[in-house]
């Protein structure tokens, strides 16, 4: 086995990563209490509905025509260039029945532009009930999907590395979330599909290198955790680097080419993919080392 | 050359050459009448191509209160029939998910002989919960309550389905989820409010005598008629105009007062109609689906043959007995939302309100079933289910045609900077990874067609991360085999070291992003199973691409060993 030429003790840096993990998570914990998730039509329930106009509409225009007429409006922006003449209108759902909420929105458009000038390209209607099930049932395939890569790798490898993994992975996803209550951006199923890419890819990351790990433990045995651990983030360093950033190419090519209805999805991905480099090698990797030293102390 | 290699190379032309075929009607978007010997093009879901997805769960509570009413009123009638006088006492849902109904006994005396009656005959469908003197309080069974579950289920999805063919639909979608919800997917349809009108009224259940004045062949000759009149039914139409039209051009032939009508036999997977057999009914309908009050099937413990069993409500019952007397020898047809479902014949004047229809003799399975079919759109029609809208998504064609082409343009972008890289990087090794990516995404674009998959935006994003493992499983390899090389190995043996120890770390890294993937499968819903699908698809293809078919390639790079250098 050849010695890479330049030797970095990743492990040593687990305090300082620790520190800036911890600073990002407990923000996220606050800014949840204090800002709330902005959740998307799908988990909140209610109506949405995108329109766009053949002709210049202004916004403050929209919104005085919706007023004046009484429709429960909660949230109306433009989507993309101004010059686009596309609406998102989001209702109010409290009360009342959602379909007639909907219909009213084309009463009025037709009332005052007329049936042509105008045309939907989407219109959502979520039960309260379905979308509370829908939350329920994203966050709890997430979890299971989680517990599974844990069996999976306490099995297959060693019971000191699931820990790593896991808080990596619960370390994204929270850290993500945090980066969708800052934006405010629309927190959907399309992002959940987006958080799940990116355990899939951050989990990928990490079992690359636990591969090594295991492989220097074979071939070096006499090392420590922490050597054998550095050791093999160094040795596996250039591939961590081109594979990282062959995907971050291609995921803000399509956070930026992509158009509006994959967007948000992208923004996930391009931050998911840096986090998950990120905490492959500073926070999983030297946890394994940590979470010895721990279980040796019990044992002392 | 190692050993076998021919063989495997082989293998992966053929998979080349199928998955090629699978993917060209497709990218070429042959029409469906082209002579191309594949005719399946892939799914796009709703968010890619506009249409409307419903999901729609099933009231119950409702359910539950109809039936618990309707077995009250049933075990009055059997207390009566063997002299017990009883009355039908309150219906009580404070707990709407266990309706309760009370039966009066009249006479103290009789209360004993009624309970052992009903603990005989109902002890399935009922289950006694109170008893104050005379008064004997029934909630449904616990089996029985999964079993009316299962039931609602099964018959309002066989009722959406008839009523697809009115949206004009080619690829529609009708699908349980769960234990009370039907999830609906109209691709092409926008009007929303048409769409519920349809899908969320009550079946209509009809009994209409069949006109068998008329011999078979004037049925056919009229049917020729129409066809050389240019009218056939094709997919995607509604079929309720098809036959309007029917009816329309026959006027003058048909006898008055009758009208045809057709038994259609649906492939359940396709939607597509496999058999349409006529019939000519009477107009109007001798009796409806008000007047039924239940049908279930039963086994005919003599022959050991299963029948179904109707049951009339009072009114009904009369009329039943009248039409039946009237009409002996003749044909009953049972007509759901105007197709036929069975026409029996009526073997004799039938009073009491009970009516049997027995099955042709046969297979016991085949009778079994077909007597199953034949309750359900009896009940479809005798018991409303109400269906509640929980969820509605429309999409308009434009912005699935947007989207598709913006991201297609940025895929196109990205994966070409992606390989474009990988040969700069990796040169003529890089042309190696190069090749086993774009087979990766052809590979798995073919097996989603190939197994009829649906494809929407969070598939994509499966795609995406496919191909982002792929290309990492390649890197991996190739870094491989770099330091085999710098510690001093032939390109033949680094080659074979390199991929032997970068096996396991591919293998490990699919298998858990695969658990993953299977977990998501199970607990998770729409777009997350979608997402889910193309996953596990990729990992498959993502495991063979980037590990056996670059080895194959490899091995026809470095042949047998006498390459001296190796451009990686």
């Amino acid at each position: 086995m050849s010695t890479p030429k330049k030797y970095v003790d990743y492990v040593g840096m687990f305090k300082a990563a620790a520190f800036c993990s911890l600073l990002l998570i407990i923000g996220t914990v606050v800014m949840y209490f204090t800002k709330g998730i902005n959740y998307g039509v799908d988990f909140r329930g209610g109506v949405e509905v995108q329109v766009k106009f053949k002709e210049k509409v202004a916004l403050s225009e929209l919104r005085d025509l919706m007023n004046e007429k009484k429709v429960a409006l909660s949230q109306l922006q433009s989507i993309g260039d101004e010059s686009q003449n596309e609406f998102l209108l989001k209702l109010e759902t409290d009360k009342g029945d959602l379909n007639a909420v909907s219909t009213q929105v084309s009463t009025v458009l037709n009332e005052k532009y007329g049936e042509n000038s105008y045309e939907i390209l989407k219109n959502d209607i979520v039960g309260p009930k379905a979308g509370a099930e829908l939350r329920t049932s994203a966050f709890k395939a997430l979890a299971w999907a989680i517990l599974a890569i844990m069996i999976y790798l306490a099995l297959r490898f060693d019971y000191k590395f699931a820990p790593g993994a896991i808080a990596a992975l619960i370390h994204d996803v929270t850290i993500i979330i945090g980066a969708f209550i800052l934006t405010q951006k629309e927190f959907s199923l399309q992002i959940v599909a987006a958080l799940l890419a990116i355990i899939g890819y951050s989990v990928n990351d990490t079992v690359v290198i636990y591969d090594r790990v295991r492989e220097i433990e074979v071939s070096h045995p006499g090392l420590s955790t922490a050597e054998t651990v550095n050791r093999a983030l160094n040795e596996t360093m250039s591939r961590t680097i081109i594979t990282s950033m062959t995907v971050l190419g291609v995921s803000l090519v399509m956070l930026f080419l992509g158009g509006s209805v994959i967007h948000d999805f992208f923004f996930a991905m391009t931050i998911g993919v840096i986090l998950g480099v990120y905490s492959t090698i500073f926070i999983a990797i030297p946890m394994t080392v940590i979470y010895e030293k721990l279980v040796a102390k019990k044992a002392a | 050359m190692a050993k076998g290699w021919w063989f495997r190379f082989s293998f992966l032309a053929a998979l080349v050459i199928g998955a090629l075929m699978a993917v060209t009607p497709t990218f070429l978007n042959l029409k469906d009448d082209s002579s191309f010997p594949v005719k399946s093009k892939i799914n796009l879901g709703l968010d890619l191509q506009g249409g409307l997805y419903m999901v729609l769960g099933i009231d119950f509570n409702k359910v539950y209160r109809d039936e618990v009413t309707g077995y009250a009123r049933k075990t009055i009638a059997t207390l009566k029939d063997i002299g017990i006088e009883a009355t039908l006492g309150t219906l009580n849902t404070s707990d709407a998910k266990d309706p309760k109904h009370s039966i009066v006994i009249a006479k103290e005396s009789d209360l004993e002989a009624a309970r052992a009656k009903l603990k005989e005959f109902y002890a399935y469908p009922l289950r006694l919960t109170a008893e104050e003197g005379t008064t004997l309080t029934y909630g449904l069974g616990r089996e029985f309550t999964k079993e009316i579950e299962d039931t609602a289920l099964s018959k309002s999805i066989e009722v959406i389905r008839n009523r697809i063919d009115e949206f004009g639909v080619t690829e529609p979608e009708i699908v349980s989820q769960g234990s009370d919800r039907i999830v609906v997917q109209l691709p092409g349809v926008k009007d929303i409010n048409r769409a519920k009108d349809l899908i969320g009224k009550t079946a209509k259940l009809e009994f209409k005598f069949v006109n068998d004045n008329i011999a078979p062949t004037a049925l056919n000759e009229w049917l020729e008629k129409v066809k050389k009149a240019g009218i056939e039914y094709k997919k995607g139409e509604r079929f309720s105009d098809y036959v309007r039209q029917i009816n329309d051009t026959l006027r003058a032939d048909l006898p008055a007062g009758n009208e045809i009508a057709f038994a259609k036999t649906v492939n359940k997977v396709t939607n597509d109609i496999t058999n349409l057999e006529p019939y000519l009914v009477e107009s109007t309908a001798s009796l409806t689906g008000e007047e039924l009050q239940e049908a279930v099937v039963r086994i005919d413990q003599q022959q050991n043959r299963p029948y179904v069993g109707l049951e009339f409500k009072p009114n009904g019952a009369k009329i039943f007995e009248n039409i039946t007397g009237a009409n002996i020898g003749k044909r009953l047809a049972i007509v759901l939302d105007g197709n036929v479902y069975s026409a029996p014949v009526v073997q004799g004047r039938i009073a009491g309100g009970s009516a049997q229809i027995t099955l042709g003799a046969g297979d016991y399975n085949a009778t079994m079933t077909e007597a199953r079919d034949l309750a359900l759109v009896l009940r479809a029609g005798a018991l409303p289910v109400e269906l509640v809208f929980e969820e509605q998504r429309v999409v308009g064609p434009s912005l699935g045609a947007d989207a598709i082409d913006k991201a297609q343009v940025a895929a196109a972008i990205g994966s070409l900077l992606v390989l474009a890289f990988m040969c700069f990087y990796y040169k003529l090794s890089g042309l190696i990874a190069t090749v086993t990516i774009v087979l990766n995404v052809l590979f798995t674009i073919a097996i989603l067609i190939g197994v009829g998959a649906t494809l929407s935006l969070p598939g994509i994003a499966g795609i995406a991360l496919t191909v982002g493992m792929a290309v990492d499983g390649n890197i991996l390899i190739y870094e491989r085999i770099r330091e085999e090389l710098a510690i001093g190995l032939t390109p033949f043996e680094a080659v074979r070291v390199g991929f032997e120890k970068a096996f396991w770390a591919i293998a490990d890294a699919n298998i858990t992003t695969a658990l993953a993937g299977i977990c998501l499968l199970n607990f998770g819903t729409g777009p997350v199973r979608g997402f889910a699908v193309t996953l596990l698809i990729g990992i498959c293809t993502t495991v063979y691409t980037s590990y056996f078919v670059s080895k194959v390639l490899f091995e026809m790079y470095v042949g047998n060993g006498e390459r001296k250098k190796l451009s990686i």
